[in-house]
Formats: C-alpha cells, structure tokens, sequence
C-alpha cells in the first residue's frame, strides 16, 4: 500500500523534514509525496534515493506527485541518534594539537623518534580521536619527506580530520609540500578547540 | 520562549541571502525604469554592481549598500553578527572603507521576547566594532517575520574602485572563503547539522572580508564582487556579462565545506540554489566529470560568503600567499579568465 503524504504548502526543507519524519516511524514499501513547488520535488526525489527508494514525479496540474518504491537492499532510515552521529555529534571528541615537530625536550633525535611512535600509536584510541591540529613546527610533519605522512594519511583515511595551519606552512615555505590535511586558519582552530571533549596538548 | 530561542531558523521561511528575490524577477520589474540622472553618480543601478558609488570631490566618494534578510542560524547573537559582515562586505568589495551604518529590523514583538532583538542588535555591533564603523540610527518595525540587516556607507577613492567589469584575459580568480553555506544553514534549519559545522559555518560567516580587501589593496586586481545570494556561478556570470571574455573555473580547486556535498545528495538544497540553476543555467558549460553535488554547490546561495578576486597572473601565487599568511586559509585559486569561449563559464 503506498503511503501518502501532503506537503503542498511548504518550502525546503519542510518537505524533507516531513519524510524523514515518517520514515523515521515506518518503512512503507511505496510512498507519494504531494508537493507544490519545483526545489521541493528535486529535494524529495533526492532524499528518497538517498534513503534507498526508486523515486520518480509527474506534475499534476501546479503540484508535484514524487513516488518512491523500495529498492532491494534500501539503506535503512537513520534514527536521530544516527543523524546526529554522522552530523558530528558523536559521544566524545578528542582534539591532539601538536605544535612542535619533537615530543618533549631534552634530546631533538630522541623527540623526533618519540613523537613518530606516538602518532603511530594514536589510533588505539579509537573512534574518540576526532581531530590532529598541526601549528608552528608541527606543520612539518604534514609536509612532503616527513616519515610522519603515511601515518597522518592513513588516520585521515579512517576518518581522523587533520587541520594544518596555513600561517605556519607559510612560514616555513611548505604550502606547496604539504601532502596530508585541510589547510585552515586561527578561527578555525579556536572552534575546533571549544567544540572538542577533551584536547591533548603536545 | 526557550523553543523560539533556540530555533530561529524554524520561525522563518527562508534563511540568509537565499530568501533573496530570484534573479531575474528583480530585473523584470526593475526593466526600464525612469532613473534620476547625476554626473556624479559613478556607480549606479544599471550597472548591478556590489554598491552605489557617489562623488564628492575629485579626491572622495560615497560608497553605499544596504543588506538584510531572515535568520539563517538559531542563535540570535551570531545571527547579527553574520548580518553585518554581509553587509559591510559590499562595500570592500567595491575597494572602500566603510565608516558608518544604520541598523533595518522586521520583529515579530508577539511572538519572540525583547532580549532577542537585544542580542541581535549587540551582534551587529560586535562585528561594526570589528570594521571600525559606527552606528548612526536605525529603523525598527513590528513584522510577523523576523529580519535584521543593515545600511552601511563608506569611503571610496573615485580613482580606485573595483567593480566587477574589468576582466582581462589570462587573469586569475581567486576565492577568499568556503563555498556551501546555503546548504549547511538547511540542514540547520532542518535539526540535521551537528555543533562543529554549525560553529564552523557561523565562524566563517560571522568572517568579515575586511582583512582580504586590506591585502588585495597593494595587488594587480581587475575586478571583485562578493559572493552572496545569487551563488558562486550567479555572480561569476555578472563578472562575465559583456566582459568579450570567458572563464575557466577548476571544480576540484574550490573551497567547500565537506558536508554540504553530502547534505545536496541528500536533498537539503535551498530553494535559491534551484531559482540560480535555472536564472544561469544557460550562462555554464559542465564537464562530464563534474559531480552533480558540486554543479549544486555552484549554484548554492551563499551568505556572507568570500571576496571573488580578478588578479593579474604573476601576482596570483604571491597574493594567495598573502591572504593565507593573514590567516584567510580558504584562499584558494579556482580559474582564469580566458579569450574563447566568450560569455561563457566552463566548469572542468
């Protein structure tokens, strides 16, 4: 039976809102969406896709009719938790800032070794890491020849974001030698530092 | 009232410059107007520019712009703020300095408290403090939508404005913040944005563009607008109109925000990115190999968005260094103006 729903009336996101809403409740194997307006059928087809329905529309008269049919395998709806999860609002959020290219002081070959082993190390604590931020001599180990590259791109791969301040591979001429993360600004970081959990400083 | 407080963006239909009229109605009902006449108006209406540019002497103009809009954020404070950097960013855009401003609110006073107005207001001042701008009045009406915004005059050089009309052939653009704010301020609007894009987006927002025009000041720049309601592409096309020249824009090069390609596929598109589609759809050549979410991205209506620059070639690499070097990490050079095809914006 295809379920029906009426969002004559309403402007984007409303319509989206409104199907994510009853999909969130039940899965029907075929729904019709009433809309009056030519963004809302585009967004509607399109969230109908993304939820794993085979989506097509007609015009009737001024209005739109956007049909989905569940697909084999449909992607199941997200709950809220989800949504929110994939928004970035997951449990805890543990920020590294690392602002030199040595752990501690003392002996620089030793620094530089140690700070290569904890970077190797740091993917043991799991989906709680959330953000590395390269400052000051830091920006180095982003940059082209640093033994520290494989390793920051194979966290980034896994979904570790990896923020590099431009100012600084500026500084130190290497904005066109930086191989791994987003280059990004003091606005930026001051976010990223007030939205994290929990920041560990190096 | 904690609800209404909390959800600005529900208690309005559009959100940002995306509840701008749709290009194109405005010119239909704008279309041959009789307009008053002055030779010292240098920059006026028919040429669609950022501002209006008035002379004074030979030596000084007035520059002059005025901005407003819905909420396109729940929080009243940032909300202001992003206001003003939208409005004050018309006049850097144009080359000046901007010195004083008047403040334009619709408030529903039935149905939100009086301390929102207050936060709103005190945004807009955070940021006219910031741009060294003083406020001088303002006008206030009781409206069932909320809006706030604001009329901002500055200083100008009549010798050196920039407008968007001086391409030169082998130029390169250069794009001064992320693109996809339109986007992310749907899924806002739509409860699906987490906090760290939301902070990051107000940030950027809240941005103003005086630091870029401080830094293309002492640059070889042909042309600047500010990219705003109509989209990257819709103001790209006003750079272009009767330039006798074409650009080529490099898709993989320009700055976005990550989440914004995903939400388009999702269908959290504004409704003014789908007006900007069809108004300048004509005006765009896409390369096959161009995703459809970026081609929405294009098209996306941005609020507060960058400073899109025009800069001689030899300069471009120094002057992306510049803005980076000013903390502007989004600088990035995303196309060149070319000879062939003329009128037209190829997207490779």
């Amino acid at each position: 039976m295809t379920r029906e729903l009426d969002c004559r009336g309403l402007v984007c996101p409303a319509p989206v809102m409104q199907v994510r809403d009853l999909l969130a409740q039940e899965k029907p194997p075929a729904i019709a969406v009433l809309v009056d307006n030519e963004p809302a059928r585009e967004n509607v087809s399109r969230f109908l896709i993304h939820q794993g329905y085979q989506a097509a529309s007609e015009r009737l008269g001024s209005d739109f009719r956007v049909t989905g049919i569940a697909g084999d395998g449909a992607c199941p709806v997200m709950s809220e938790a989800e949504i929110s999860a994939v928004a970035g609002d997951a449990p805890k959020k543990i920020l590294v800032m690392v602002a030199s290219d040595r752990l501690g002081h003392g002996d620089d070959t030793l620094g530089a070794g140690l700070l290569l082993n904890f970077l190797k190390t740091l993917k043991e604590m799991g989906p709680e890491l959330w953000r590395l931020v390269f400052v000051n001599g830091g920006v180095k180990l982003t940059a082209q020849g640093a033994a520290t590259v494989p390793i920051l791109q194979k966290l980034a791969e896994g979904g570790v974001s990896i923020l590099v301040c431009g100012t600084c591979l500026d500084h130190f001429q290497l904005l066109d030698k930086k191989e791994v993360g987003e280059t990004t600004n003091m606005l930026d970081i001051v976010t990223s530092l007030q939205v994290a959990d929990r920041v560990i400083n190096l | 009232m904690s609800e209404t407080l909390t959800r600005l963006t529900r208690t309005v239909k559009g959100a940002g410059c995306a509840a701008k009229l749709p290009p194109g109605d405005l010119d239909r009902a704008l279309c041959g107007l009789d307009l008053p006449v002055d030779d010292n108006l240098l920059v006026g209406l028919e040429r669609a520019d950022d501002a209006g540019v008035y002379r004074i002497s030979d030596d000084l103009a007035l520059v002059q712009t005025l901005d407003f809009f819905p909420p396109m954020v729940d929080d009243p404070f940032s909300f202001g703020r992003i206001a003003a950097a939208n409005a004050l960013s018309d006049v850097y855009a144009m080359g000046g300095t901007p010195k004083t401003a008047m403040n334009i609110v619709a408030f529903p006073a039935k149905t939100l408290d009086l301390a929102v107005l207050r936060q709103i207001i005190e945004g807009g001042l955070h940021a006219l403090r910031e741009a060294g701008v003083v406020l001088v009045g303002g006008h206030t009406i009781d409206d069932p939508e909320l809006k706030y915004g604001l009329a901002v005059t500055g200083f100008i050089h009549p010798q050196r404005i920039l407008t968007k009309k001086r391409l030169r052939a082998g130029d390169q653009l250069l794009l001064t913040k992320p693109l996809g704010t339109g986007i992310i301020c749907t899924a806002i609007k739509a409860g699906m944005a987490g906090s760290e894009v939301t902070a990051r987006v107000i940030s950027n927002m809240a941005a103003l563009n005086r630091e870029a025009a401080e830094v293309m000041s002492s640059f070889a720049i042909s042309a600047c607008t500010d990219i705003t309601g109509f989209g990257f592409l819709g103001h790209l096309a006003e750079m272009v109109v009767d330039s006798g020249l074409g650009v080529r824009i490099n898709a993989a090069a320009l700055p976005h925000y990550p989440e914004a390609l995903e939400w388009a596929a999702m269908g959290l598109l504004p409704a003014g990115a789908f007006h900007n589609r069809t108004f300048r759809g004509a005006f765009v050549d896409f390369a096959p190999a161009v995703p459809s979410v970026v081609r929405d991205l294009l098209f996306d209506p941005q609020t507060s968005g960058g400073l899109l620059l025009a800069v001689a070639a030899e300069q471009a690499a120094a002057l992306q260094h510049a803005l980076l070097a000013r903390g502007i990490a989004a600088a990035c050079l995303v196309g060149e103006v070319v000879k062939e095809p003329q009128e037209k914006i190829q997207v490779v």
